[in-house]
């Protein structure tokens, strides 16, 4: 589920922004350094974690756009690559100088031990990521489909010279459309802090889950890529249950080859037949 | 309220009149609309509804009451046909989906399929919601660029039909088009243009009767 939150901030930036935001990763990663910082030193409890992360990343997506996405607008998107890159090396080595290289442990949403259900014994941390992402799924689809602010983003991300010609200021839009998924990307950072710690290498990681759901899903579908990130968790929950973590990897990367070789235009096709 | 909808210095369009603004291939057309949109710096002023505007951005010019429909349509691909009239439209939520309903009911062809994605609809129907889009402002001025382009005569007829209905009721209307008899049949006057320079203004009669046409527009 936290996977799904991440390729859906990533796919929502590259709609935005029509290129891919390769910061995107250490801003996950700063979401959790930021549940590490609140929660550890201020002693915030993991709920009220929640909008700390979300807020603080929502700036830091913002400033992402205002300074490498929205003065690259008129280049081509592999300024846009360069610069995200330098943002996350930025990020990356912010994070080591200023926590230190280890991993952290992020603290816990609601507790840690297991609730027993029918029998089942859940943990207490895994349905509270499936509660807390399922809810923002919920409400990012609610936003975009059903509300004025949703559709000018989506015509943002369609058409961002059609979208200015009926009124439309794009680059508030874009810059909105980035701090959110700034947000998403840093409650994802929080949820997955405390089962798999903080370090500040994680990001590129995240990021090529994050690409590669998008890519499974087909580029620039934001159900594709929320229904290929589920997947993608799925397998590797169960293939490193069964097999071991390096093999899990290993038979994930293979299986999307497959699954691109059969099916290159992913999941959901093309919507907007274009590619970065 | 009476100041003149758009003054570019070398022509200007009037409310209720329609203006061709006539050209070859490259003759700049585009060009024009778009400087006056605020896409391109501008040599000149250019003054819309008496307000220099050439220091506000496209969207501003835009809400004060121009309507666009680009060459080659551009409709929102993923955008259903209400989602693309709604998100266009600047009015409180209830008088915007009075209007949607209006646009609907003025424009049959999207009002049998409110609900299919843009780039689902024909050439003629993206054509009749690049219209609709525009006029979701309410626009006092409209820029067309080539809108017949590609469409059936009959679709033509009916674009056509349009403009000289909204022209009625007032609004400005600048016809960028290449098939100079095509849009001398609703235009009351004619701009011609060549390798972006303006080479004559006249009304759409005279010129509609003038042999010299065909070779000034051949010049590209």
């Amino acid at each position: 589920m936290a996977y799904a939150l991440i390729a859906l901030g990533f796919v929502l930036a590259l709609n935005a922004a029509g290129a891919v935001n390769f910061a995107h990763g250490d801003l996950v990663v700063l979401g959790g350094a930021v549940a590490v910082v609140a929660g550890v030193s201020l002693g915030l409890p993991g709920l009220a974690l929640l909008p700390v992360v979300a807020v603080t990343l929502g700036a830091a997506g913002f400033v992402a756009a205002r300074v490498a996405i929205l003065p690259l607008a008129g280049r081509p998107p592999e300024a846009t690559f360069v610069a995200t890159i330098a943002l996350a090396a930025i990020v990356e080595h912010g994070l080591t100088v200023g926590l230190g290289a280890a991993p952290l442990a992020a603290p816990s949403l609601v507790g840690s031990g297991s609730l027993e259900v029918g029998g089942l014994a859940l943990g207490r941390q895994p349905l509270a990521i499936l509660l807390v992402g399922g809810a923002l799924v919920t409400a990012v689809w609610f936003l975009l489909e059903r509300t004025q602010t949703g559709r000018r983003m989506r015509a943002v991300s369609s058409d961002r010279y059609m979208a200015r010609a009926i009124g439309i200021p794009a680059a508030r839009y874009i810059a909105l459309s980035l701090a959110l998924a700034g947000a998403l990307a840093g409650i994802a950072g929080l949820l997955l802090g405390h089962q798999f710690l903080v370090a500040p290498t994680q990001g590129a990681g995240h990021m090529l889950k994050a690409y590669i759901a998008v890519a499974l899903g087909g580029w620039g579908s934001v159900p594709g890529a929320l229904l290929a990130a589920l997947g993608i968790g799925f397998f590797e929950t169960f293939v490193s249950a069964g097999l071991g973590d390096a093999w899990a990897s290993a038979a994930l990367y293979v299986g999307v080859l497959a699954f691109l070789a059969v099916r290159p235009q992913g999941l959901f096709g093309e919507p907007a037949g274009r590619r970065a | 309220m009476t100041a003149t909808p758009l003054d570019v210095g070398d022509f200007t369009v009037r409310a209720g009149e329609i203006v061709a603004l006539l050209g070859g291939n490259r003759a700049g057309k585009t060009r024009w609309l778009e400087t006056i949109l605020g896409f391109r710096p501008a040599q000149k002023p250019v003054v819309l509804f008496g307000q220099d505007v050439s220091h506000l951005p496209v969207e501003r010019r835009v809400t004060m009451g121009v309507g666009y429909v680009p060459a080659g349509r551009r409709v929102f691909a993923g955008l259903t046909v209400r989602e693309t009239l709604e998100a266009s439209c600047w009015l409180p939520a209830p008088a915007r989906r009075r209007l949607v309903d209006e646009m609907l009911a003025l424009f049959p062809m999207l009002g049998a399929r409110p609900q299919a994605r843009a780039w689902l609809l024909s050439g003629g129907q993206q054509q009749m919601l690049a219209l609709a889009r525009a006029l979701m402002n309410r626009p006092r001025l409209l820029l067309l660029d080539e809108p017949a382009l590609g469409l059936a005569p009959g679709v033509v007829d009916g674009l056509l039909g349009h403009l000289r209905e909204l022209a009625g009721n007032g609004m400005a209307v600048l016809l960028a088009e290449q098939r100079a008899g095509l849009a001398l049949r609703v235009a009351d006057r004619a701009v011609v243009l060549s390798r972006g320079r303006i080479l004559r203004t006249a009304p759409a009669a005279e010129l509609a009767g003038d042999p010299t046409l065909a070779d000034l527009m051949a010049e590209g």
